[in-house]
């Protein structure tokens, strides 16, 4: 007996899932096909429909239906900060945060130098396109606290610095509500290297 | 009836090893493969269980460059990651000095073999972490771990003998120096085949450079601009001899980004 290819290539495809080996691909397969095939409709409806319409915003490179996101076509954002992230996910948690007013652009990833993701992936041209639009004044760097993320934020804060921006970095220390006693030691390090004088 | 087993104690099980992290990646749902650089043990491969999860303990804990300690065990090629704690103390690489740090893991990555012991390699390793932080040129931090990792390898080539003929180094003189083979003096005469190596090694690729700079980087002394422009050409030499035709991404990522 051999397996219909429509099922092999399904089970194939599903492999592209992070995290989805043979096994777990074919447990999804047969599931979809035995149990669920109304999910697997719609599944299949929801992949097709989102290839179709989402694109990266041309502002911020953010997932957008529309050529530019409804973010950066408010009109209500200042255009003179520009906040860069690594991923869609940042954006929302500092939208979350309501502490910050001003434009983004998601990088969709960070360098990773051992992984061989370079400038080119993370998007960088296009970064510094959009900061020298001429209305930028300032660019605040808020890639993650891990050795890529400072990495990339060194390097993005280099090339911007080099062409007249005022960049800064998102600080870092306690947690709200951090008591020293409980605090990781790493945080507790970094708090005390890069103290701030009394104001 | 009580069967008598003598209490076995687990090889397997190593606790509270000095560690650095050298790299993690993404490993099925939520865990992270972590490859170790191990003070005892030399480079181990290991898992770090539900890393991935977003309130996981370990996850902010697996950053490069910070002296950790690591509790592991398993005998498999991928060992099982129990904890891992914050040593004290804390290299701040910075800047160009994180890519640095970034070459220098990759290096570990690609020339180390695992599971092979490097206590003093360890030791070289972290002072020149220690060494990126501080005022000393990058460069010649660089070129000395270079030939620390080349040395424990078991690359080491003499610095201060000629090669074949066993002669002191010249400071004076001219030299060619051949991966896997050493310094021969690149004079008039060993270009007619009278030199006393007689392999015909100077004929192949080999780097052309003063006596001097050997001399020079055996007494691990980088002052001369010119030592440091042709040692970082002979260690560039040899370090792609061993590395094979698949070139370094750090090295990639320099380049390209100075084309923006
Ligand atoms: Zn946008």
């Amino acid at each position: 007996m051999q397996t219909p290819t429509a099922l092999e290539h399904l089970i194939e495809a599903l492999r592209c899932l992070p995290g989805v080996g043979p096994k777990s691909a074919q447990r999804m397969a047969y599931h979809l096909l035995q149990r669920d095939r109304k999910g697997a409709e719609s599944l299949a409806l929801g992949l097709h429909n989102a290839l179709e319409k989402i694109h990266h915003c041309q502002q911020c490179n953010n997932f957008s239906e529309t050529e530019t996101c409804p973010l950066c076509a408010s009109g209500k954002r200042d255009p003179q900060l520009l906040c860069v992230v690594e991923m869609p996910t940042d954006l929302l948690m500092l939208e979350q945060t309501q502490t910050y007013t001003g434009m983004y652009f998601v990088l969709m990833g960070r360098l990773s130098p051992l992984d061989g993701v370079g400038p080119k992936e993370i998007n960088l041209d296009r970064l510094l396109k959009r900061a020298q639009d001429g209305e930028v004044q300032e660019v605040i760097l808020a890639t993650n606290y891990t050795v890529e993320g400072e990495a990339t934020a060194h390097y993005v804060g280099e090339l911007l610095k080099a062409r007249g921006l005022k960049v800064s970095r998102i600080a870092r220390g306690l947690p709200m509500g951090g008591e020293i006693e409980h605090v990781d030691v790493g945080t507790l390090a970094q708090a005390m290297l890069e103290r701030n004088a009394m104001r | 009836m009580y069967h008598f087993v003598s209490m076995k104690i687990p090889i397997s099980r190593q606790d509270q090893q000095p560690v650095y992290v050298l790299h993690t990646y993404p490993y099925l749902e939520t865990s992270l493969v972590v490859e170790l650089f191990t003070r005892n043990f030399g480079r181990v491969a290991t898992i770090a269980k539900g890393a991935r999860r977003p309130r996981s303990a370990m996850r902010g804990m697996l950053q490069s460059f910070q002296p950790l300690v690591a509790t592991w065990s398993g005998k498999s090629e991928l060992r099982t990651l129990h904890e891992i704690e914050w040593q004290g103390g804390l290299h701040v690489l910075k800047g160009q000095a994180l890519i640095c740090g970034f070459y220098l893991n990759e290096l570990m990555l690609r020339l180390l073999p695992r599971e092979d012991p490097h206590e003093a390699l360890f030791e070289h390793y972290q002072q020149a972490l220690q060494a990126l932080t501080g005022e000393e040129a990058q460069s010649i931090v660089l070129r000395r771990y270079e030939i620390r990792l080349l040395q424990e390898l078991g690359y080491a080539l003499s610095l201060t003998q000629e090669a074949g003929s066993g002669d002191d180094i010249d400071a004076g003189a001219l030299y060619s120096f051949v991966p896997e083979y050493g310094a021969v003096k690149a004079s008039p005469q060993s270009a007619n085949g009278s030199a006393s190596n007689g392999s015909g090694l100077q004929n192949k690729s080999g780097i052309q450079l003063r006596g001097k700079t050997l001399l020079d980087m055996a007494q691990d002394d980088y002052t001369d601009t010119q030592t440091l422009q042709q040692s970082k050409q002979l260690m560039r030499t040899l370090i792609n001899h061993h590395l094979g035709d698949k070139p370094l991404h750090t090295r990639q990522l320099l380049i390209d980004l100075q084309q923006l």
